[in-house]
C-alpha cells in the first residue's frame, strides 16, 4: 500500500501558518520527515481558512517540491486551484478527487488528461455516499467509464469508496470491504483503491489502533493507496508487515527499515 | 489485426555498479566496466533499458591448478604456471572482460601463501592486464579475513570487485570496500532473504556502499539444483524491477567453479558411454549453466574454459541485439 | 481469471430490462465477474456474446498433442510466465532436425541411439523433423517413407509445398505428426491436409502480426489444433516473440496466442545451435528444433530442461542411499544428511573438497530438509537407524561411526542407542565441513 502523507494541510495550524507568513519551514520539514518515513505522495490541501486558494496551492506545490521528490496529491474541491497546482507540478501529479458527477468529471478528467496526472475518483454521486456495496461499484464504474472515454490509463484512476467513521457509519464496513474486492473486477487492468485512512476512526477513542487495523483488512482486500500519517510509526509497521504476509515484498529481518527507506 | 504487444512498465531498475578505476580516477586500468542499470527483464529491449551487456569475468589462481581436468588445462597451456601471463591470455587471446583473481594458494592447507604473497601477484596481474579484476580469498574465512584489508589497501583506487560478503562475516571485506574504494560481493547461500538482509547489514555500515554491491546469489551448476538459483534471482531481479532497492544490484555467477567440479565435466566418454566426449560435455555443461542463469538476470559471469566463454560472449551480442516492435 | 466488469457489461444488450433479477445490465455483468449468475438469466444476450463469455473461461494455452498411441507428447496448457508461481505444466519437445538429403538411415539409427542416463532419469530424443530440403515431393515422400520404418520417434514434417505434404502425409499420418507449417499462401489446403488427417498444424507467420492474422483465418476454417512460429530466427527476436506469445495468452487471453510455440535453431556451428536451443528452451518454446545430434550437446540440455521443468512447490529429491565421494573404502569418514537435493549437494560439495573418500547416507526424508525432515519424523534415529541397516553399511565400512548435522544433535543419544554406532555431532551448516574434517579425519 502506498501512503500519502497527510500532513501538509491548512487544517493544521503550522501549515496554516505558513500559508499565511508564506515561510516554508514548517512546510519543508513535514515533506521531509514524511519522504524518510517512506510516504509516496505527499497530500497537498490548503486547508479551509485560505481566501486565495489558487495562489496558495501554488505556492505550497513549489515550496514543497524543494524539500522532496516526491510526487504531490493536489487535495482541494477548487479545481482552479488544483489546476495551479498542476501546472507548477514537476513530475505527475494525483488529483485528489473528483466524485461520479458528470460535470465535475469533465472538468477533472480534461485536467487529467492534459497533465498526465492520476486521479482519485470518490464513489459517490450528488445524492451523497451510497450504503450499499454494490451501488458504490455502480458509481465506480461510471467513473471508469469517463476515464477511459477520455483516453487515460484504468491504472491511473484510483477510487474512493468512502469510509465513514465506525462510530457513526458501523454497518459501512463490511460494503467497503466488499467495495474494494469489486472493483478488481471492473476491468483488466482494473482501477486502484485508496481510502482517506483517518475517517474510519474519526471520534473515538482509539484512533491509532483503528487506522491501523483498517488499513491491513483493506489491504487484505486489495487497497493500493491511503491517505494516512505518514509519520504513525506503528502504521508504518504494520503497512510494512502486511506487505509481506500479502507476498508484495520480499522479506528480510529489516523489512521495517527496508520500507522506510524505500524512497533512498 | 494489430497485436498490442503486451508491455509492462516496472517502477524502478537495477542499480548500475562501475568496476575498475582509469587513471583519472585513483586506478590504473585501461577501461572500467558497468554493470546493471537494466530497466526490465533479461534482454527484453521491447519494453525497457538494458544499458549494459552482462559480461563474462575468467578466473585465474595464484597457484597451478592441479586439480582441473586435463582439457580445461590444455586449453591454456604453459600460461597456467604464471598469473599475469595466465591472465594476458584471458584476456587478449579469449577476450575475457574481466579477471577473477583467486587466490588458491592462500589456503593453510594448500600454500598457506601470505598477504605479501597474494599482493606481489596481484600486482603482477594488475600490470599484465587493463581489464578490471574481481579478487576471491581461498574461501577458509579466517584466512581471507585476514589477507582481504592488506590485499585492499594495497590496490587502494583500483575498485576491485572483492569477495565475498556473508551474513556472519562481511564486516572485513565491507570494510576493506570503504577504506580502500573497492566494490563487494554479497553472497548469499541460495535465499533471497539473506540476500536482501545482508545488502541492508552492508549498507549500515556505509550507505555509498549500495551502488558498489554485487549479489552473489550462490549458483548451482547444471543438474545440481541451478533451478533454486534461477527461480531466486528471477525473484530478486523482479521484485527490484517493482521497486525493491534492496534486491537491486547486478549479480555475478561463480559458474566455472561450480560446473567444473561436478562428475559431467571429468568422468571419460567410456565409463559414461551414454554421456558422449568429455572434453565437448564440459565445455558445454560449463556454456549452458551460463546460458541458463543469464536468462534469470546474470551481470557478471566467472567462468573457465576458453570455448565456452566464447559461445556464451557470443550469446550475450546476440541477445543484446534490439529486439523492439 | 474470467472476464472483468467492463469487459462483460460490453457484451450484454444494455436495456435494463431487469429480467435477469438485476436492477440494471451492469449490476448484472458485475454479479457475472463475480461468478454470482449465469449467463442464461439474460433473456437478449447474443450468441456472439456467450462465445466470447465461454472462451474467457477456457484455460489461456490450449493443450495441442502431436503423435500417437503411447508416445503421445502433449504441449501448451501453460499457465505461468515465472517458473517461481507455479510449476510449467509440459517440458519442450527436443527435436533433431534431418533432411530429405541426408544418409537418413545412418542419422536416424544415430538419433534412436540418443538415450541418456543421468541421476535416475532416462531422456530421449522426442522428435525428428524431416525437412523437405530437396524441394522434391517424391523424394519427401521416400524419406517419409524411410522414417517410418526405421524410427518410432514423432515427427514434424517440415515443408510449406502442399504437393510435398500430402505425400509424406499419406505415409506418416498415422502417427500423428505436426504438420509444419502453414503460411499466408497456403494456409486454406495445408488447413484442409492437417484437418483431414487428424494432425496438429504449425501455423508460420512473418511476424507477430501477420501471424496473428493467419491464426484467425485457420481457426474460422474450422481448426484450433495449432502450434506457433512468429518466423522470426535471430536470437533475440525470437526471444521477444515468444515472451510476448506466452504474455499475450496468459495475461491478456489473446485467443490468437492460445497455442504451443515452436522455436527454430539457426546456426550451422552444433554448440553455437545448442547455445541458441539453451535460451528458446529457458523461455517458453513448446518445441525446439536443433541440429545437433551429439551426446555430449544434448545431454546438458536435456538436463536444464529436467530442471527448469521441475515443480517449484516440490523439494527436488536425490536418490536415497549410500553415495561414495572419491575412493571411498572401509575406513573413510560417514556422513548423514537427507535426500533433499540441496542439503545433498552442498554436504557433497564440502565432503569432496576436504578430499578425503568418504560416503554420505541420504536418508529418504521425501525431499524434505534436515530440519523439516527433523519436526516432520522423517529424519529420527529410527529412520536414520533403518538407513543404516538397509544400505549395507555394516559390510562397506570396517568402523561404526557416523557423522549427523550440528543442528540434529539432540539425536545422538537416541541413534546410538537405536543403531548401536557411535555418533559424532558434526557442523550446524555444510560450509563448517571442511574445519570439521581437517580435525577430525586428515
Amino acid at each position: 500500500m502506498i501512503i500519502i502523507g497527510e500532513r501538509i494541510n491548512g487544517m493544521f495550524r503550522d501549515i496554516a501558518k505558513a500559508i499565511r507568513e508564506k515561510d516554508p519551514t514548517a512546510v519543508q520539514e513535514w515533506a521531509k520527515k514524511q519522504e524518510a518515513m517512506g510516504s509516496g505522495y505527499l497530500d497537498i490541501n490548503v486547508g479551509p481558512a485560505v481566501s486565495d486558494r489558487v495562489s496558495a496551492m501554488r505556492w505550497l506545490c513549489e515550496v514543497t517540491q524543494e524539500a522532496s521528490k516526491l510526487p504531490l496529491c493536489l487535495d482541494s474541491t477548487d479545481y482552479d486551484a488544483i489546476e495551479a497546482g498542476l501546472e507548477v507540478c514537476k513530475q505527475p501529479a494525483m488529483i485528489n478527487s473528483v466524485p461520479a458527477v458528470q460535470e465535475k468529471m469533465d472538468r477533472v478528467f480534461q485536467m487529467a488528461s492534459k497533465y498526465n496526472a492520476e486521479v482519485i475518483g470518490l464513489a459517490m454521486s450528488e445524492e451523497g455516499i451510497p450504503k450499499d456495496a454494490e451501488s458504490r461499484v455502480a458509481l465506480a464504474m461510471e467513473l471508469v467509464a469517463n476515464c477511459d472515454a477520455h483516453g487515460i490509463p484504468i491504472s491511473n484512476l484510483y477510487i474512493d469508496p468512502l469510509v465513514l467513521p465506525c462510530n457513526v457509519g458501523q454497518d459501512h464496513g463490511p460494503e467497503v470491504m466488499e467495495t474494494l474486492r469489486q472493483i478488481k473486477l471492473l476491468s483488466d487492468p482494473p482501477p486502484k483503491t485508496v481510502v482517506g485512512l483517518s475517517n474510519i476512526s474519526l471520534g473515538t477513542k482509539n484512533r491509532e489502533l483503528i487506522n491501523r487495523i483498517f488499513a491491513v483488512m483493506a489491504m487484505s482486500n486489495g487497497l493500493d493507496a491511503a491517505i494516512a500519517d505518514g509519520c504513525d510509526e506503528e502504521l508504518i509497521a504494520a503497512v510494512a508487515t502486511a506487505r509481506i504476509i500479502l507476498n508484495m515484498d520480499i522479506y528480510c529481518d529489516s523489512y521495517v527499515d527496508v520500507f522506510k527507506n524505500q524512497n533512498l | 489485426m494489430a497485436v498490442e504487444i503486451l508491455k509492462e512498465k516496472y517502477r524502478s531498475q537495477v542499480r548500475e555498479v562501475v568496476l575498475g578505476a582509469t587513471k583519472d580516477e585513483g586506478g590504473t586500468r585501461s577501461a572500467t566496466i558497468k554493470v546493471g542499470g537494466e530497466s526490465t527483464l533479461p534482454f527484453l529491449h521491447f519494453e525497457g533499458e538494458v544499458p549494459n551487456p552482462p559480461v563474462v569475468a575468467m578466473e585465474v589462481w595464484d597457484i597451478f591448478p592441479e586439480e582441473w581436468p586435463q582439457n580445461l588445462k590444455d586449453a591454456f597451456g604453459d600460461a597456467l604456471n604464471d598469473p599475469a601471463a595466465w591472465a594476458k591470455k584471458c584476456v587478449e587471446e579469449f577476450g575475457a572482460d574481466l579477471i577473477a583473481l583467486r587466490f588458491k594458494g592462500a589456503d593453510p592447507d594448500v600454500k598457506d601463501a601470505s598477504a605479501e604473497d597474494c599482493i606481489a601477484v596481484l600486482k603482477t596481474v594488475l600490470e599484465a592486464v587493463g581489464v578490471p579484476l574481481i579478487v576471491y580469498g581461498c574461501g577458509k574465512l579466517e584466512k581471507d579475513n585476514a589477507i582481504i584489508g592488506p590485499i585492499g589497501e594495497a590496490a587502494e583506487g583500483e575498485n576491485l570487485l572483492l569477495g565475498v560478503a556473508e551474513q556472519e562475516n562481511y564486516k572485513s571485506v565491507a570494510s576493506a570496500a570503504m577504506a580502500y574504494k573497492h566494490s563487494v560481493i554479497a553472497q548469499s547461500p541460495i535465499d533471497i532473504n539473506i540476500a536482501k538482509q545482508l545488502n541492508i547489514l552492508i549498507s549500515e555500515m556505509s550507505t555509498p556502499l549500495l551502488d558498489r554491491i554485487v549479489i552473489d546469489p550462490t549458483i548451482a551448476a547444471l543438474g545440481y539444483g541451478i533451478e533454486y538459483s534461477y527461480s531466486i534471482m528471477e525473484r530478486a531481479r523482479f521484485g527490484a524491477l517493482n521497486g525493491d532497492r534492496m534486491l537491486g544490484m547486478p549479480m555475478i555467477g561463480n559458474v566455472g567453479h561450480e560446473v567444473w567440479s561436478k562428475k559431467e565435466t571429468f568422468i571419460p566418454v567410456d565409463e559414461e558411454p551414454g554421456w558422449g566426449d568429455q572434453a565437448e560435455r564440459s565445455l558445454a555443461w560449463e556454456a549452458v549453466t551460463a546460458i541458463a542463469l543469464l536468462q534469470a538476470g546474470m551481470n557478471i559471469l566467472v567462468m573457465r574454459h576458453p570455448q565456452a566463454v566464447k559461445l556464451v560472449k557470443q550469446n550475450i551480442d546476440e541477445l543484446m541485439q534490439d529486439n523492439s516492435y | 481469471m474470467g472476464l472483468s466488469g467492463l469487459e462483460i457489461f460490453k457484451q450484454l444488450p444494455k436495456t435494463n430490462c431487469k429480467e435477469c433479477g438485476y436492477p440494471t445490465c451492469l449490476a448484472f455483468a458485475m454479479a457475472l465477474a463475480n461468478g454470482k449468475a449465469s449467463l442464461d438469466a439474460c433473456p437478449d444476450v447474443t450468441e456472439e456474446a456467450k462465445e466470447a463469455l465461454a472462451s474467457a473461461a477456457a484455460p489461456p494455452i490450449k493443450m495441442v498433442k502431436v503423435g500417437a498411441g503411447d508416445r503421445v507428447i502433449e504441449m501448451g496448457d501453460e499457465t505461468e510466465i515465472f517458473r517461481h508461481d507455479k510449476r510449467f505444466n509440459h517440458p519442450t519437445a527436443v527435436t533433431v532436425e534431418v533432411k530429405d538429403t541426408d544418409d537418413l538411415d545412418a542419422r536416424l539409427a544415430v538419433i534412436n541411439d540418443l538415450t541418456f542416463e543421468r541421476v535416475g532419469q532416462e531422456y530421449s530424443v522426442d522428435m525428428i523433423a524431416l525437412v523437405n530440403a530437396s524441394g522434391d515431393a517424391g523424394k519427401f515422400k521416400a524419406a517419409a517413407e524411410t522414417v517410418k520404418g526405421k524410427t518410432e520417434k514423432n515427427v514434424v514434417l517440415v515443408s510449406e509445398d502442399t504437393a510435398a505434404m500430402e505425400g509424406a502425409l499419406d505415409v506418416l499420418a498415422e502417427r500423428k505428426p505436426l504438420v509444419y507449417a502453414a503460411n499466408k499462401d497456403n494456409f486454406e489446403k495445408m488447413t484442409e491436409l492437417a484437418k483431414s488427417k487428424e494432425c496438429p498444424l504449425a501455423v508460420k507467420g512473418e511476424d507477430l502480426n501477420s501471424l496473428a492474422e493467419l491464426v484467425d483465418k485457420i481457426v474460422a476454417l474450422g481448426y484450433k489444433e495449432l502450434v506457433l512460429d512468429s518466423g522470426s530466427r535471430e536470437t533475440s527476436k525470437v526471444l521477444a516473440d515468444l515472451t510476448q506469445i506466452r504474455r499475450l495468452a496468459v495475461r491478456k487471453k489473446f485467443r490468437a496466442f492460445g497455442y504451443p510455440s515452436i522455436a527454430f535453431t539457426s546456426k550451422d556451428d552444433p554448440q553455437e545451435d545448442l547455445m541458441q536451443a539453451g535460451v528458446y528452451l529457458s523461455k517458453y518454446a513448446s518445441i525446439v528444433v536443433l541440429k545437433t545430434d551429439k551426446k555430449e550437446h544434448l545431454l546438458p540440455l536435456f538436463s536444464w530442461r529436467a530442471n527448469l521443468f521441475t515443480d517449484p512447490q516440490k523439494p527436488a529429491q536425490v536418490q536415497p542411499g549410500l553415495h561414495a565421494i572419491g575412493d571411498a573404502d572401509e575406513n573413510s569418514p560417514v556422513y548423514c544428511t537427507t535426500n533433499f537435493s540441496l542439503s545433498f549437494y552442498l554436504v557433497e560439495g564440502e565432503v569432496s573438497s576436504t578430499r578425503i573418500p568418504s560416503y554420505i547416507l541420504s536418508v529418504d526424508t521425501n525431499g524434505t530438509s534436515v530440519l523439516t525432515a527433523y519436526a516432520d519424523n522423517r529424519y529420527t534415529a529410527e529412520s536414520i537407524a533403518a538407513a543404516i541397516k538397509s544400505t549395507g553399511l555394516e559390510d562397506k565400512v570396517k568402523h561404526k561411526n557416523i557423522v549427523i548435522p550440528g543442528l540434529v544433535a539432540v539425536l545422538k543419544g537416541s541413534l546410538e542407542d537405536e543403531s548401536g554406532w557411535d555418533v559424532t555431532v558434526g557442523p550446524r551448516e555444510a560450509s563448517g565441513i571442511t574445519k570439521f574434517a581437517k580435525e577430525k579425519f586428515a
